[in-house]
């Protein structure tokens, strides 16, 4: 079971490698002038990380994903097990996720239980002979998602719930559901997550608009589209500014009961200074005072975007884009490519994960989003989740480089 | 629908449009800020900071039930300190010299207080105007000190209402722990007792937050443009059942005494209409940072002002709770209305112990009413043998003594009432004497009782057995214009039938009425009053003096109970103090002039 290192997909290893070097330079401006030692060395620090990463993404380019597909729901009833358990014998820092805590090292299962659900999932859309749009087939899978979800719910974090749901939205779209299920899903999101830009909001109706003509699906649901973006785009940003402003803050808390308001309104000005002060080209490496003045809580993981577009401006905003762009169309590719159903799923839905923390992200720097803490996938400091990230682009590679077998 | 199944390539084709327009809205996003809006964040970013402000909410305004002021607020100024700002050998050295607070201090509240490191620290609340005027002068001399317009609470001293008021101050670490409100945050002023602290959610309203652009050296820009922007919520306002002019009356009527309490409720729905605390204490003093000299002085008092008597303070109830004896004795048939006992000669023999009555030349032979009328405690002994330490103990309970009256405002003691189950505990199984019962049925002993659970008693036999649960607020007034009314509770029922009721209110009309009422100089040819005086035992002093009073008698609409401590008898100090405080409602209610309405004078007679 050997592979040919000339049939890995090196554009794509590169790119996460430039990313992950990129966060490295970053988080080593971020934390400069910090006042600890040990805050000092959070670069160092990732960079151990990295080389873990990358061992683990190695030895996972090794194993044939025929396996994974074997032990696909084994591995997710094991992470329900844990997500379980972690309730009762986890710690918790300010009312955060749960972790298990080995000595110095602290492990979340919710970052298993994301690979675990993935697994699960593809495997199940593969090899199923419901119809692709009948009920129980959304019911199961919808179930499937639900157990997790629910149980991540009651350590409340709204971002990586989302991410669940994510996944399976990305791999119903995968797997071939009907366009009439999935736009009704998928593109009001969009157009709710574009309305707070009128402009944004405005391209994507048009395109959208141009998308129906194109595939002409029927009147009815070509309506039913129509009116379902207008009323998320246009129409509940509109009830929602007519909200006095202590009824939001009470939705958004309720939404999002860890979020700090008088916090996070000042971070996403900050962030906005920042990045716009950057400019085209950038204050340059070390020199972004709006990071050196500490105004940024959390420089090195949140707001990350924020260092680079202060201290590179457009022009390494625009490397950093063109990198992520990289690894979406690669992964689109080897989805393609692959003849295994469970492959090109895995790869799909990983994609999936690492484009909307990705959005999410960036959408927060530029303060287009709430904050909510989700990391940027590669470049954010953190350990488990660039262990994660790493093994994501490991399934993308193990796929491409046995793409012939079923 | 297999038909609107998505081809592959159409699948490849919608994820590629999809990517293009995320990257598409995020280079837009990056365009807008780092082209279009560039100079003027670069300008933002080197030369100004953004200050993170509080917007402190107007907090709630309290009212008594005809919308007189009984607390509002007064605009004064805070000075605060940006912890981010501070300038060393600058900032607290030359504040300290301006508002005359050692260095030390000042750094030591700007810790305690601090949010966040751009948000201003409180460290000194009501300061005077002509500080606030050098602070803007001198703004240079000053790095990262800000002052800004607070609402501090002001109380209508003239009332002497703090025992429901209670007051503010900054929340302490400990209630910060305690109290589940994320908006709380150190520096953040709080109700720390009476309806200030019941109420506080209400009344605080919710803070808002606003972002404030100053240039490096301090000089204030403008409040950032930003929808990040969140703004206050207003306090809600409270109107209260009080009457101002009833409290007025009372704190005057008390004017004379020292210590002791005095509550005035409406029996029909359990309202509280006055209510005080002797000696009193000003809340306002709270408001601002209050001096540890005179927070020693205040701690110290040997009258203890910060005690709240009326919920609080526990004393015997002495006479006035013969009712409930003389009820359970008619409930449990041992006695009836015309049953007359051994007659009084003065006191009565139990075992080799003689127990004596208050009016040692003795009362002859009473029958319930007249025993209520005159407070003969020989009746009452021979009763309470006769129903025994734990039939008498429940009838109290039955009565709401020993539980708390859940009245709407915090801390409340819920009294003694002792049974078998407590002596055994405090004395031994079997180790004390039967006897202590003579003292349960004349209200001495053990027994203790709060001035509230008392009128609540009075209440419920004004009302006819039906007992509301006592509350002070009536209405909240919320800042959207809607309101909240307080409806009225039936706690619980006084267990006597209507007949027993009946007695026993004949014996409360006695008291004032009959010729030998113990409170006979209250009768007047204006109004009808009933009541009972009381005179608790007290080791260590002069007696403490009762009197509780229902008036009208044919509708009873209020309910006052009064004690003066070390005071003396009942008849003698508290009946005529209850007496000015229902003549001075009934002269309001009936529209006649004060000093008109004279008690009739009757001949002082036999006192207790
Ligand atoms: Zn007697």
């Amino acid at each position: 079971m050997t592979i040919k290192y000339s049939a890995l997909d090196w554009k794509l290893i590169l790119a996460a490698t430039l990313l992950t070097l990129i966060g490295v330079v970053l988080i080593m401006s971020a934390q400069h002038n910090a006042s600890t030692e040990y805050q000092q060395n959070y670069y160092q620090r990732q960079l151990i990380w990295f080389a873990i990463a990358f061992f683990i993404f190695a030895v996972i380019v090794h194993i044939p994903p025929k396996l994974f597909d074997l032990l696909a729901y084994v591995i997710y009833g094991f992470s329900i097990l844990l997500l379980i358990l972690v309730l009762f014998v986890g710690t918790a820092k300010m009312g955060a996720l749960r972790w298990f805590s080995f000595g110095s090292i602290n492990f979340a299962p919710s970052d298993l239980a994301k690979v675990a659900l993935l697994f699960a999932l593809s495997r199940f859309l593969a090899y199923t002979k419901l119809p692709v749009a009948s009920k129980r087939r959304l019911a199961l899978t919808s179930f499937m998602v639900a157990v997790p979800v629910l149980l991540i719910l009651k350590q409340p974090d709204l971002g990586t719930s989302l991410v669940f749901l994510v996944v399976l939205f990305v791999l119903w779209f995968w797997s071939g559901l009907s366009p009439f299920y999935l736009l009704l899903i998928v593109s009001p999101i969009i157009s709710l997550i574009t309305a707070s830009h009128w402009l944004a909001w405005a391209i994507y109706f048009v395109l959208l608009l141009i998308f129906l003509f194109t595939i002409r699906p029927g009147l009815l649901f070509g309506v039913i589209t129509v009116i379902t973006n207008l009323a998320f785009g246009a129409v509940m940003p509109f009830l929602w500014n007519h909200l006095a402003d202590y009824q939001k803050l009470r939705i958004l808390t309720f939404l999002d009961p860890g979020r700090d308001p008088r916090g996070a309104g000042y971070q996403i000005i900050q962030s906005k200074i920042a990045i716009g002060s950057g400019g085209i080209f950038g204050k340059g490496l070390l020199n972004g005072s709006q990071t050196r003045l500490d105004f940024l809580p959390e420089p090195h993981t949140d707001f990350i975007f924020s260092v680079l577009g202060e201290e590179f401006g457009l022009f390494g905003a625009l490397i950093l884009l063109f990198l992520f762009g990289v690894i979406f169309y690669r992964a689109i590719r080897i989805a393609m490519h692959c003849r295994s159903k469970f492959s090109s799923l895995l790869v799909m839905g990983a994609a999936g994960i690492i484009m909307f923390q990705f959005i999410v992200n960036i959408g927060m720097a530029l303060g287009f989003m709430p904050v909510t803490g989700l990391p940027l996938p590669f470049v954010s400091y953190g350990g488990t989740s660039l262990v994660l990230f790493w093994a994501l682009i490991g399934f993308m590679v193990a796929a491409e480089a046995r793409w012939q077998e079923y | 629908m297999s038909q609107f199944k998505l081809s592959i390539d159409n699948r490849e084709k919608l994820s590629y449009i999809f990517i293009v327009l995320i990257f598409l809205t995020l280079i837009i996003g990056l365009f807008k800020l780092q082209i279009l809006e560039h100079a003027g964040l670069a300008k933002q970013s080197e030369n100004n900071r953004i200050r993170v402000e509080s917007i402190i909410p107007r907090r709630g305004i309290v009212t008594d039930r005809n919308g007189q002021i009984i607390i509002d607020n007064r605009p004064s100024y805070t000075v605060s300190v940006v912890p981010a700002e501070i300038v060393k050998g600058k900032t607290i050295e030359n504040l300290s010299e301006l508002i005359a607070l050692d260095t030390n201090l000042i750094r030591k509240r700007i810790r305690r207080n601090m949010v966040s490191r751009y948000q201003p620290s409180p460290v000194k609340r009501d300061i005077s105007f002509e500080i606030v005027a050098i602070l803007e002068e001198q703004y240079k001399k000053f790095p990262g000190v800000v002052y800004q317009m607070e609402r501090v609470r002001q109380y209508n001293r003239q009332l002497g209402a703090e025992t429901y008021t209670g007051y503010v101050g900054e929340v302490s670490e400990n209630e910060l722990k305690k109290i589940a409100d994320a908006e709380l945050h150190l520096g953040s002023i709080i109700g720390k007792k009476g309806i200030e602290k019941k109420y506080d959610a209400i009344l605080r309203g919710r803070e808002g937050t606003k972002y404030i652009e100053i240039t490096a050296s301090g000089q204030l820009v403008g409040e950032y443009a930003d929808k990040n922007k969140i703004p206050a919520e207003p306090g809600s306002n409270l109107v209260l059942s009080i009457d101002n002019d009833l409290q007025i009356a009372s704190t005057q009527a008390f004017d004379t005494f020292c210590c002791g309490a005095i509550v005035a409720m409406d029996p029909r729905n359990g309202e509280i209409l006055a209510m005080a605390s002797f000696p009193g204490y000003d809340a306002n003093i709270f408001s601002s940072v209050i001096p540890e000299s005179l927070w020693n002085e205040i701690r110290d008092d040997s009258t203890h002002p910060l005690l709240n008597r009326p919920l609080k303070g526990l004393y015997p109830p002495g006479s006035t709770v013969k009712f409930v004896g003389v009820g359970a004795g008619l409930e449990e048939g041992l006695i009836t209305e015309n049953t007359k006992y051994k007659p009084c000669i003065g006191g009565y023999q139990f075992g080799n112990r003689f127990f004596g009555c208050w009016k040692e030349s003795g009362h002859g032979s009473l029958n319930a009413a007249h025993t209520l009328e005159q407070s003969c405690d020989t009746y009452m002994y021979q009763l309470g043998l006769k129903l025994g330490v734990d039939k008498l103990s429940e009838y109290y309970r039955e009565c709401g003594f020993g539980i708390k009256t859940d009245v709407d405002l915090p801390q409340e003691a819920s009294g003694l009432n002792p049974n078998t189950t407590y002596y055994d505990k405090r004395y031994g199984k079997r180790k004390w004497s039967i006897g202590l019962v003579l003292n349960n049925s004349i209200g001495q002993g053990e027994l203790l009782v709060t001035p509230l659970q008392l009128a609540r008693f009075f209440c419920g036999l004004a009302n006819n057995g039906i007992v509301y649960k006592p509350h002070i607020v009536k209405k909240i007034q919320y800042f959207d214009k809607t309101e909240t009314i307080i409806e009225p509770e039936i706690a619980f029922t006084l267990p006597f039938s209507k007949n027993t009721l009946k007695i026993l209110y004949e014996g409360l009309s006695l008291v004032v009425d009959g010729k030998h009422g113990t409170a006979k100089k209250l009768k007047n040819e204006y109004y009808s009053i009933g009541g009972k005086t009381g005179t608790s035992e007290n080791p260590h002093g002069e007696n403490h003096s009762w009197f509780a009073a229902v008036a009208p008698l044919e509708d009873p609409e209020i309910v006052v109970v009064a004690i003066v401590e070390n005071s003396g008898h009942g008849s003698e100090i508290a009946a005529p103090l209850v007496g000015k405080i229902i003549k001075s409602y009934m002269a309001k209610k009936l529209g006649i002039p004060l000093d008109e309405v004279d008690a009739d004078v009757a001949q002082s007679g036999d006192s207790l």
